[in-house]
């Protein structure tokens, strides 16, 4: 016998669901913003002139891109605490694991970037007098940003579908609002069902606009 | 001052190392599920045949636009109920990481076999190869010379995605790890070893990886993209 699909207790959730996507919206604008941002500092890093920042930024990258995320967040959630007498929240372990990780993945992104701009360009800068900051600020990352906007959208896709796993310390977002109410109804089937197809609907414009991006960006380089 | 004790975590290193083993074991069955996936995905993705290109195309869509996380629980909790069948965290886990890890394998060769020269596909046809044995003969092992550093960075994702099935109780080495840091109070040691364990592993298949695309860029026909 075929199983009968029924979507009407999901419907009658709704508001455990709606509560759900705006933690997972709030968690992904926090670390989209931490991560992007501190992935920037670490690219600098990574190419400075001094031999410890350059040393601290490769062990940061290595170690953060060769451990899965997941083991990360649970470090942050049940090791961390045990080291610094603090509370950490799985809000708190979520946003460290999930940023720190995309730090280093787009750190290698914005090297990458940088690395591609000429050495004329820092060349003529240089010559015409700007210090070594101001011809990174002015001339070589709005070029080197430009070239990696595809690259850090796709970084920022990831982060999204990584806030799914702060579900696993028990955070207030998607996935886990529809655990809850799964097993509530006991309808997994049409629960997981919906809930993927949010993340579908709410992700593949950003995946679609970044093909857009990329095919604009190679015609126009 | 926390006083750092490794000794649980080192006479419990048994099962960590077990966890291990399994994770290894379901990335190495994901690879060999998710590769002819991914290829069968692909050709039928580039086929011209639109009653083969749509669905691919949306399988690949949606499992690389969907958390793996969400797909896992799926598969787990959700299509037992429609084929009203047992499942196991292992074959679930097989079965997500099969068709997730083919997804982006799919869009992986598609690069590929589009990268190869369209002259080299029209001279064998020209010299009477079927369209099958210039796939076979000309354009795959041309592409797939290409595509082996994103294979090889995929493959070390999905290892680090394996994590996830820890979640539905299959017991690898994060799960392992979980427990053992219940039974014996020290989380910090544990998680931190389990860390590391992790860090040393996918360093390794990472270098080695970087080995072989050496070896290969060495014999020419290795452009990046």
């Amino acid at each position: 016998m075929a199983y009968r699909w029924d979507f009407a207790p999901i419907l009658d959730n709704w508001q455990a669901l709606a509560a759900g996507i705006a933690g997972t919206l709030r968690l992904f604008l926090v670390c989209l913003v931490l991560g992007l941002g501190f992935g920037l500092l670490v690219a600098l890093m990574r190419i400075a002139r001094q031999r410890p920042l350059r040393w601290l930024a490769i062990g940061f990258i290595e170690f953060f891109r060769n451990t899965p995320v997941l083991v990360q967040i649970l470090w942050f959630y049940f090791a961390l605490p045990m080291l610094v007498s603090v509370e950490i929240s799985p809000f708190m372990a979520a946003i460290l694991g999930i940023s720190l990780n995309s730090a280093a993945y787009s750190a290698e992104i914005n090297r990458g970037g940088i690395q591609s701009i000429e050495p004329g360009q820092w060349e003529a800068a240089r010559s015409i007098g700007m210090s070594g900051f101001q011809t990174l600020r002015r001339i070589v990352l709005p070029q080197a940003l430009r070239r990696v906007l595809p690259a850090l959208t796709n970084r920022g896709i990831e982060i999204f579908k990584m806030t799914t796993l702060a579900s696993v310390v028990a955070y207030v977002e998607l996935l886990h609002q529809g655990k809850l109410v799964a097993s509530l109804n006991f309808n997994p089937l049409e629960v997981y069902t919906v809930v993927g197809a949010l993340f579908f609907l709410i992700l593949y414009p950003l995946v679609r606009a970044t093909y857009a991006l990329e095919r604009r960006l190679a015609r126009s380089d | 001052m926390y006083s750092w004790n490794f000794a649980p975590v080192l006479a419990n290193s048994d099962l960590l190392l077990a966890g291990l083993w399994n994770t290894l074991a379901l990335t190495f069955v994901a690879l060999a599920g998710g590769l002819p996936v991914g290829l069968a995905l692909a050709l039928a993705r580039l086929s011209g045949t639109r009653s083969l290109s749509v669905p691919a195309g949306i399988v690949i869509e949606v499992f690389r636009t969907t958390p793996p996380l969400v797909q896992l629980f799926w598969f787990y909790f959700g299509l037992p109920i429609v084929l009203n069948v047992e499942m196991t965290p292992y074959l679930a886990a097989a079965l997500t990481f099969t068709i997730q890890s083919g997804a982006f394998f799919a869009e992986i060769f598609r690069a590929g076999i589009v990268s190869v020269d369209k002259g080299q596909r029209e001279a064998a046809r020209a010299i009477g190869m079927s369209s099958t044995q210039t796939m076979a003969r000309i354009v795959l092992p041309q592409a797939v010379k290409r595509m082996f550093p994103a294979m090889m960075e995929r493959s070390i994702e999905l290892m680090k995605t394996t994590t996830l099935v820890a979640t539905v109780s299959y017991a690898d080495l994060l799960y392992q790890a979980n427990e053992l840091a219940q039974k014996t109070f020290r989380p910090l040691e544990v998680f931190t070893a389990a860390a590391l364990i992790y860090f040393v592993t996918i360093s390794l298949f990472s270098a080695l990886g970087a080995l072989v695309e050496r070896r290969m860029a060495a014999s020419g026909e290795m452009a990046a993209r």
